[in-house]
């Protein structure tokens, strides 16, 4: 599988990130949706520099002060930047119009979607964590725009429990599955929706909601992200979170050759698993050790 | 082809189709009525004698249209629906002819039929009534014998056959428990492989297999399957169209692992319309067999679910069977060493990831167990991954299970339904050396002691096969388990071994033990009770001052005292120390302290909870988490192994386990449960194949390690450490 190879684009400029906690409606609710923004909150703010946080929750999350927080975005971002839109609460569907709930008018996929397009970040990323979510995609989905949705459709009504895996992969190295120091969205959609599906099975109850995504700009959402059916690419190069010292690409011209080498064989292994079921197992193996060994190499070689 | 396919094809016939014959009951009164409906009546029932059931079904409806103030009518028309399964109906009919014949006596005995099929208590007090209404209503008779047996009772039975008889000598079913209860009690088969009664009903019949029919019956509620089985053979060799025989046959065919045949039997009968839920369901079961993998370690054989679903992506058969096999041996050694016992085959356990599949075969067995169940040397259980984590022990109930192959073979299955579970319950603990397993005293029971509802040791049969009150199999389990205990604490563990010996001889229980206690089994009853009251009084007594406190705690928090909630909730646990459930007073106890900061105190709270045999694994893994905080990593990794009995089925346990096994320096456990956590396909591969990796590197295993490394770096060729552990490999390599 490709998609997890094309590795994480270097991170330039600001990453700027809203989080909305909607109305809960019943205690249990309000007291999990504020404890999922809180803990978002936190897990972003010690990330490091470079980054803009803004979490509404609350009386405080009202339509006005959504749209108001991202024509701020609007304002301060640059094409190189990024912006990350997390919901976390109850949506409903009629048929034709998703509607966020909010203290005061709810927030209709139309008018995010607007708010959306006039913050002139290229790599957007819209996490919709409500029940019904999945009826927001046609409005939000945009040709440079990676969009997560808790439920496939608007018709799965009950709430989510998606939001708590997806808070989870920000702060679990687990969710780093190509070990890069960076979870990125594609990685946190697919830990999220694995304990999802954990969850109802579990409890042994019958799953009421299936996260899809959406980042080419004209699909309804795709369950299983993947080369075959293209979805998935662009979710795969957005960085969301950083573990560890990430390392930035070395500037040293001595290294360059050695960068260079890196990457030279790091295609090389990417091209050998794709060949891999047409090649004998043990030649597989063998070349793809070897490879590996080579890597491993070059890599300790660029770190002295 | 499959059952399944075939049922899709032919559709499912339900009540009425072309069916098998209906013989009318032999004796049974026709009812009084002239003119067209006594023709409609003679044209229902010759439908139903040929099997006509639709026909019969549309005849019935006509002439009740037509005579809506005739009782007889409708209960004849109920007794149709009764014979093709659908009781439901039958009751209805069957209370409309009440209501219009308060007292009528075939109506009454339809109800106690529904009931007893149903081994509801109220059966034999409703075939009662019945007599009443009609005293020469010679089937209720033979119910109430049936019911008697059922019971245990033999002598009961007697009577009440004997009255059949009186009243219709040449009643089927009368003599029938009379055969049976000869046969029942004969010490070896052979010397009376068959009694005369069911000569006698040859002699009226020689082709009515009711008589084998139901002394099959019998040998399996006394779990005697091998004798059930040559019995249903009995019955459809001289009836071979006996469908209902052919079913059961199958049935208990099935349990003994014996398929092929099962098959054959339960198809034929299903093909001629005999289509009842448990043909049914264990033809449907027997089709999901391909989905099971059977593996031969030692004297066992364990057959695991191999495969994947949408929701489960891996075989399980991967992720338990190095935890069942090794629990399976120490099970199987311990209780050969116990019991002085070999087993002369191997046992297989058979695991079931789905419920409803184990639920098939414990179905039309009352008093059996919900989370396993054993036939012979065939334990069939519920797989950890079958229930909610942490609402099922599937190692105790493995040991529970393994105990009842023992003594039922040893006691060729005359042990009495009380002492072998009762033995299997004390076992739990006892022969596991595991003390936080097993069951605790629940307020079922609790409330059971303080309405004084135990039975006397000589009864407690009936609380398992006719329990009179909705929790009465739950409190009879555990009032078994408690004797045993009580025995084995009185007279010392090997007497236990010794009642199990003198069981074997089919002597009733209040023989047994005078014989080898020295007491009557009134006194037995009355010294139990005292250690009983011993070990619960305080629990007891202190419940409803323990359900109070527990409800002020909750008002406390509610109010943000937490405080006094600590406070209340030290006083309330102490109460109820056993009640180690959801909302225990050890998880809000260490909740609270953890809120103020004191991890020693949450820790211990938590120690308790754990010791007193608390599952829940959230709960249990938090345990963990603050031991290993605190430095115990000893005692963290002996708190995470104890969830691996409960449920391993839970990747993080297995990597928390592991990662404390690699500091213990015990590889040979944490190669194991790396293993289980890559069989379950896990989302880190990278991570995942590293741990193994790390694991056999410390193991010496050198080759492994490296296939592993690369495996993580397949996933991951960035993955620093795994990169400098395949440099180290190399370098060794060479």
């Amino acid at each position: 599988m490709l998609l997890g190879l094309l590795g994480i684009a270097p991170l330039q400029g600001t990453t700027f990130y809203l989080t909305v906690a909607g109305l809960g409606g019943e205690p249990d609710y309000e007291t999990r949706f504020h404890m999922l923004a809180d803990e978002t909150d936190k897990l972003l703010k010690s990330g490091g520099a470079e980054r803009v946080v803004v979490t509404l929750e609350g009386a405080a999350a009202t339509r006005a002060a959504v749209t108001g927080a991202l024509d701020k975005f609007a304002h301060d971002a640059k094409g190189p930047d990024s912006l990350v839109v997390m919901m976390i609460g109850h949506g409903t569907f009629d048929g034709v119009d998703y509607k966020f709930n909010l203290p005061g008018p709810d927030l209709s996929a139309g008018e995010l979607a607007a708010a959306l397009n006039r913050v002139p970040a290229s790599r957007q990323l819209v996490v919709n964590m409500t029940s019904a979510s999945g009826g927001s995609i046609t409005a939000l989905r945009k040709e440079g725009r990676v969009v997560v949705s808790a439920t496939r459709n608007g018709t799965e009504k009950n709430a989510t429990v998606f939001a708590r895996f997806w808070v989870e992969a920000l702060r679990d190295p687990a969710a780093d599955t190509d070990k890069n120091e960076t979870v990125s969205a594609l990685e946190a959609f697919r830990y999220a929706q694995l304990k999802t599906t954990k969850f109802y099975e579990d409890q042994k109850r019958l799953a009421t909601e299936h996260s899809v995504m959406e980042d080419t700009g004209k699909g309804s959402g795709e369950k299983a992200p993947s080369a075959e059916n293209g979805v998935g690419l662009r979710a795969a190069a957005f960085p969301l979170v950083r573990f560890g010292t990430a390392k930035t690409a070395a500037t040293d011209p001595q290294k360059k050759a050695l960068l260079e080498r890196r990457d030279q064989i790091q295609a090389q292994i990417d091209t050998l698993k794709f060949q891999k079921s047409s090649m004998a197992p043990e030649a597989y193996k063998q070349g793809l050790t070897a490879a590996l060994l080579e890597l491993a190499k070059v890599q300790e070689a660029i770190e002295k | 082809m499959t059952f399944l396919k075939t049922l899709l094809l032919a559709g499912v016939v339900g009540l009425l189709g072309a069916q098998q014959p209906a013989p009318r009951r032999a004796g049974t009164p026709t009812p009084t009525v002239t003119g067209d409906a006594q023709q409609m009546l003679d044209k229902a029932n010759n439908f139903w004698k040929q099997g006509l059931y639709k026909d019969a079904n549309d005849q019935f409806r006509a002439l009740v249209a037509a005579h809506p103030e005739n009782p007889d009518f409708r209960v004849r028309w109920g007794e149709l629906y009764l014979e093709r399964f659908q009781s439901d109906i039958a009751a209805d009919l069957f209370n409309e002819a009440l209501d219009i014949k308060k007292d009528h006596a075939r109506a009454m005995l339809g109800l106690a039929r529904i009931a007893a099929d149903e081994y509801d208590h109220k059966a034999a007090e409703m075939a009662e009534k019945a007599t009443e209404a009609d005293p020469k209503l010679y089937e209720a008779r033979e119910l109430m014998a049936r019911i008697a047996l059922e019971d245990n009772n033999p002598k009961k039975a007697q009577e009440q056959a004997d009255m059949a008889l009186a009243i219709f000598p040449d009643a089927v079913q009368a003599m029938a428990i009379k055969g049976t209860v000869e046969l029942l009690d004969a010490e070896k088969l052979a010397d009376k492989a068959d009694s005369p009664w069911f000569g006698k009903i040859l002699e009226k019949n020689p082709h009515n297999g009711e008589g084998y029919a139901t002394a099959a019956h019998f040998f399996v509620l006394n779990r005697r399957y091998e004798e059930g089985i040559a019995f249903y053979r009995k019955a459809i060799a001289v009836q071979p169209e006996l469908w209902k025989a052919h079913s059961e046959l199958g049935i208990n065919l099935m349990r003994l692992g014996q398929d092929q045949e099962a098959r054959k039997e339960l198809e034929l009968a299903w093909n001629n319309q005999y289509q009842n839920k448990p043909t049914k369901n264990t033809l449907t079961l027997m089709d999901s067999y391909n989905n099971f993998e059977f593996y031969k370690s030692g004297n066992a054989i364990l057959k695991l679910n191999i495969k994947e679903t949408s929701a489960r992506h891996y075989k399980e058969s991967d992720v338990l069977r190095p935890y069942f096999e090794a629990e399976l041996k120490r099970a199987i050694d311990t209780y050969e060493k116990k019991y002085q016992f070999k087993l002369d085959r191997p046992v297989q356990v058979e695991v079931y990831p789905d419920h409803e599949d184990f639920a098939v075969r414990t179905m039309g067995m009352p008093g059996l167990g919900a989370l396993g169940v054993t036939f012979g040397y065939i334990v069939a259980m519920d797989s950890p991954s079958g229930r909610p984590p942490g609402s099922f022990h599937w190692d105790s109930t493995m040991w529970h299970e393994l105990s009842h192959v023992f003594v039922l073979s040893m006691t060729k299955h005359r042990v009495p339904r009380w002492y072998t579970e009762g033995l299997a319950v004390h076992e739990e603990t006892a022969a596991s050396q595991a003390p936080d397993w097993g069951d605790r005293l629940d307020p079922h029971v609790i409330q059971a002691i303080k309405d004084k509802k135990l039975l006397p040791v000589a009864d407690l049969d009936r609380g398992f096969i006719h329990p009179t009150y909705p929790q009465q199999v739950v409190v009879s389990y555990y009032q078994a388990g408690k004797i045993c205990d009580f025995i084995a604490q009185k007279w010392g563990e090997p007497k236990l071994l010794e009642l199990v010996k003198a069981f074997t001889g089919n002597t009733p229980t209040p023989e047994v033990i005078q014989k080898n206690l020295g007491l009557s089994a009134e006194a037995f009853d009355k010294e139990f009770m005292t250690y009983l009251d011993g070990e619960t009084k305080k629990t007891v007594e202190g419940f409803d001052k323990w359900r109070t406190g527990m409800r002020e705690v909750d008002k406390l928090q509610k109010e943000g005292k937490k405080d006094e909630a600590i406070t209340k909730l030290l006083e309330v646990r102490d109460l109820y120390p056993d009640f180690v459930e959801h909302g225990s007073a050890y998880e809000m106890l260490a909740g609270l302290y953890l809120d103020k900061g004191d991890k020693a105190s949450a820790m211990a709270q938590l120690e308790a909870y754990s010791k007193t045999g608390g599952r829940d694994p959230e709960t249990v893994k938090k345990l963990a988490t603050l031991q290993d905080e605190a430095g115990k990593k000893k005692e963290a990794m002996a708190t995470l192994t104890r969830l691996l009995w409960i449920n391993p089925v839970d990747q993080d346990l297995l990597t928390r386990l592991g990662g404390l096994e690699m500091a213990n320096h015990d590889t040979t456990n944490a190669i194991r449960e790396y293993k289980a956590v890559l069989a379950m396909h896990p989302l880190d591969q990278a991570g995942s194949h590293f741990n193994l990796a790390q694991a056999y590197q410390a193991a010496g295993q050198e080759d492994q390690a490296r296939d592993e490394v690369v495996a993580s770096l397949e996933a991951a060729p960035g993955f620093r450490p795994a990169q400098k552990m395949l440099l180290e490999l190399s370098k060794t390599n060479k």
